[in-house]
């Protein structure tokens, strides 16, 4: 009964695009910005923001203009069907090398934090054998509890924005522009991929309820997740020094070990891991899932849901190749970051262009 | 049929075992109208037999007239022409004549099965609501919801199931506000249940659910008619039938299960107290165990220090493992739940002496247990009576061991990870088509009546995840 319906509206859309790119914030993604941005590090998000807004835009347009048209039909659509699947398998490839990047580093944090004596691969599978289970209960489940957690996952965050407020000192955002003006347009730009998740997400373009509420919550929650993202970078700024900040390697878990409640709770950081670890889990099964989808719409495969286990398999192998935590983040993520940034800002420009020319657009 | 009365007298009582079947009797009277003879079938312990006496034998002696509909003075006379519809007839207490030279039986309700009167409701208590209860009588059920909701649109329609004993399913609902193809579906699901015999709701229950193996029920079993009327008017589906005394509701969600009548009765802020104290007693019941076990075996390092202390030098002599304890407690507490369910009333003082003694001080002072479970355990025991829908406190109380399990397992990642899954496991539900999470999650146009509810006037939807037709309630 009442089948044809989907039970997606813009509200879930908006948590899921918020859960997935906001679980950044928390994790080392802000200590590999303040690697090269320093104590100026909260405005790459924005130079991140500004160099792909277009293409975003850009996507979420043709999309609406092709109607009924997920991101891979419509990569096939415009640029034929080879060369569409060419490309979208390169963007199969890019984010499942992103999920065992992401993944070995939510793996080490875990364990550096929570479980020191536990080894790499097995809290590396039960992350990611919880990430699929949930991935197996299918899109609209995920887009539930996405919903469902979000509150209390931004609650949770909001509370430790507050109990951090009164160990920051503005003061430390001086020198405003940090090591320098250039430097810091130069590496936001080549950080855009920040927001890939924006393209991995319009796979799911024609699964909503509608197409309108389905822009609607995305681009309105990439507006809400850049400026959380912006707000955190310049707690994290005000909190460290400018000669700490690029030594800190969990600022996220760094901010929950400086809090307390009062003299009787002082350690909660555990408190903030359970909200953080639910914002993880959701993320990795939207990734799984999305993944899984992509690789089958290349190749034709219309049950894509036994594909999902594979992958998580895949994923968890792939990230155990890096040899320590150190390694993972500032050789592969780094640089993957900066490498996949070209494609995101350009394959959106092309299938612009294509269609242009095409005169599909008219 | 046969015209000869002999013939199927004789048929009659061989298909009932006339003799061998003691209640089962028979009467014959020559009728003053025709001069003919009139025979009467009916079971004697099911029937009323001052209105056998007083409506059908005194007027054949007596009365004078035209035929037999003017002259029996009970309410509807039948007629029937096969002995199938006969048989069915008298074993739902029907009193059956069969008249000489005549291919036509007719029938006469004057069943009075025996039940017992309405009382009070046992398992859904409330102070601030009405007290009556259904009870095992279908026409009295039927008459407590026909009491409180006064519409020609509301519809008692009966169904038979069971091939072998015939009973009446009744489905109530509220015509012009029922969702047709919900209503399709539980008609399908009633006939194409293949079974002798279903006695009550409670078997109904488990025939006609979608998902037998699930830890969560689909159907919402209730003994309070005014939340079955208070149901029917927001376009649920409600069942009854004989010898059950409840309703089975549908569609239901999680919220069906959580709320409580009484919070609609209690004002606004009283009413949303007492369901802020259910959610808190709902994820006691739910996780403390668990988190205990979480916290002390990889956490430790959150709890301050002095409790940290008094825990460590409470478990100091205890050798068992935390889990061991927990469970060890959990299991007693079920024990003596499910002892004092059962125990018959004049023992019922000796479980609570023995559980107290047992679980409560024996146990701690031989060090099998640390007095800081015991708390744990009588906590989450405690909080599981606050939820008090049966389906759901069974769902709670075997969920709690998974996620006992859970945490001991890797602490706060895999407790975290199985409470992901378990409320993701809810929201992927559908009860006859109906989200089980909604209206929190997919969202319809409804009064969003999920954890708290709003101010009653401000209500001005009924739920819109069950499709109603008419979607308005008030203004």
């Amino acid at each position: 009964m009442f089948k044809k319906e989907s039970r997606l509206r813009a509200r879930e859309a908006f948590a899921m695009i918020i859960l997935m790119i906001g679980v950044k914030i928390s994790n080392t993604t802000p200590s590999l910005f303040a690697q090269t941005g320093a104590n100026a590090m909260w405005l790459m998000p924005s130079i991140s923001f500004a160099v792909i807004l277009p293409s975003v835009l850009l996507l979420y347009y043709l999309l609406k203009k092709y109607e009924d048209k997920n991101l891979v039909e419509l990569l096939e659509e415009v640029l034929g069907k080879h060369i569409g699947k060419v490309i979208a398998f390169l963007l199969f490839l890019i984010f499942f090398l992103l999920l065992a990047i992401e993944g070995r580093s939510y793996t080490e944090q875990l364990k550096l934090l929570y479980f020191p004596d536990s080894p790499t691969p097995f809290v590396f599978f039960i992350l990611f054998a919880i990430a699929f289970y949930g991935a197996k209960r299918g899109l609209e489940t995920m887009g539930s509890a996405s919903w469902i957690f979000f509150f209390y996952i931004k609650a949770s965050v909001l509370l430790l924005a507050v109990l951090i407020f009164r160990e920051t000192i503005i003061e430390r955002i001086f020198p405003l522009f940090g090591n320098g003006l250039k430097q810091l347009v130069v590496e936001g730009a080549k950080k855009a991929s920040l927001f890939s998740d924006l393209f991995l997400l319009a796979m799911a373009y024609t699964a909503f309820d509608s197409s309108k509420k389905f822009r609607l919550g995305v681009l309105s929650g990439f507006a809400f997740v850049f400026l959380e993202m912006t707000f955190f970078f310049f707690l994290y700024c005000t909190t460290f020094d400018y000669n700490s900040i690029d030594k800190v390697a969990f600022p996220f878990h760094e901010l929950t070990q400086y809090v307390d409640m009062g003299n009787f709770f002082t350690n909660i950081e555990t408190f903030f891991m359970i909200f953080w670890l639910f914002a993880a889990f959701i993320k990795y099964m939207i990734y799984l899932y999305f993944i899984s989808w992509i690789f089958g719409a290349v190749f034709n495969i219309k049950e894509f849901e036994p594909l999902i286990l594979p992958f998580a398999f895949f994923g968890i192998i792939a990230g155990m190749v890096p040899e320590n935590a150190v390694i993972n983040e500032l050789v592969f993520k780094s640089s993957f970051m900066n490498m996949i940034t070209p494609f995101f800002v350009g394959f959106p420009l092309l299938l612009w262009l294509v269609a242009k020319v095409k005169g599909d657009l008219r | 049929m046969s015209r000869n009365l002999e013939k199927n007298t004789a048929h009659l009582k061989q298909l009932f075992s006339f003799g061998l079947n003691k209640d089962f009797s028979t009467r014959e009277i020559t009728a003053r109208y025709s001069n003919k003879k009139i025979k009467l079938f009916f079971y004697s312990s099911i029937v009323n037999s001052t209105k056998i006496h007083e409506g059908i034998i005194r007027p054949l002696l007596e009365a004078k007239g035209e035929n037999l509909n003017s002259i029996i003075t009970l309410e509807a006379i039948k007629e029937l022409t096969d002995f199938d519809s006969i048989v069915d007839d008298i074993n739902s207490g029907n009193v059956v004549l069969l008249l000489e030279d005549c291919k036509t039986a007719y029938s006469v309700n004057v069943a009075d099965f025996q039940h017992r009167g309405i009382e009070k409701p046992e398992n859904e208590n409330a102070v601030k609501a009405p007290k009556e209860a259904f009870t095992e009588s279908l026409n009295v059920n039927i008459s407590l919801v026909r009491k409180r909701f006064h519409d020609k649109q509301l519809i008692a329609e009966a169904k038979p199931v069971g091939n072998r004993s015939k009973l009446d399913v009744t489905i109530m609902y509220i015509k012009d506000v029922v969702n047709n193809e919900v209503l399709e579906n539980v008609r399908e699901r009633l006939d194409q249940l293949s079974v002798d015999n279903v006695r009550n709701i409670e078997s109904l229950e488990q025939y006609i659910e979608e998902r037998p193996y699930s830890i969560v029920s689909s159907l919402l079993y209730t003994e309070r008619p005014d939340r079955a009327s208070s149901y029917l008017e927001d376009g649920y589906i409600v069942l009854l039938m004989e010898n059950s005394s409840a309703c089975l509701v549908l569609p239901v969600t999680f919220w069906s299960f959580f709320h409580s009548e009484e919070d609609r009765y209690l004002r606004f802020l009283f009413g949303n107290f007492s369901r802020l104290i259910r959610l808190v007693a709902f994820l006691i019941s739910l996780l403390v165990s668990a988190v205990y076990v979480a916290i002390t075996n990889y956490h430790s390092e959150m709890i301050p220090p002095d409790l940290l202390l008094a825990i460590v030098s409470a478990r100091e002599r205890v050798p068992f493992p935390v889990v061991f304890e927990i469970m060890l407690m959990e299991v007693s507490f079920e024990l003596i739940r499910e002892a004092g369910l059962r125990i018959p009333n004049p023992l019922g003082p000796t479980i609570g002496i023995v559980g107290a003694l047992i679980i409560g001080q024996a146990a701690v002072e031989a060090n099998i247990v640390s007095p800081i479970v015991v708390i744990v355990v009588a906590l989450s025991g405690l909080s599981s009576f606050a939820v008090a829908n049966i389906s759901m406190n069974f769902t709670i109380r075997i969920s709690r061991f998974l996620f006992i399990f859970a945490a001991s397992f890797f602490g706060m990642l895999s407790l975290t990870g199985a409470f992901l899954l378990w409320v993701m496991y809810l929201a992927s539900l559908r009860s006859f088509g109906v989200p089980f999470l909604s209206p929190l999650s997919p969202n319809y146009k409804s009064t969003n009546d999920t954890v708290f509810r709003k101010i009653i006037k401000n209500e001005y939807f009924r739920p819109g995840q069950i499709k109603p037709k008419d979607s308005r309630k008030k203004g």
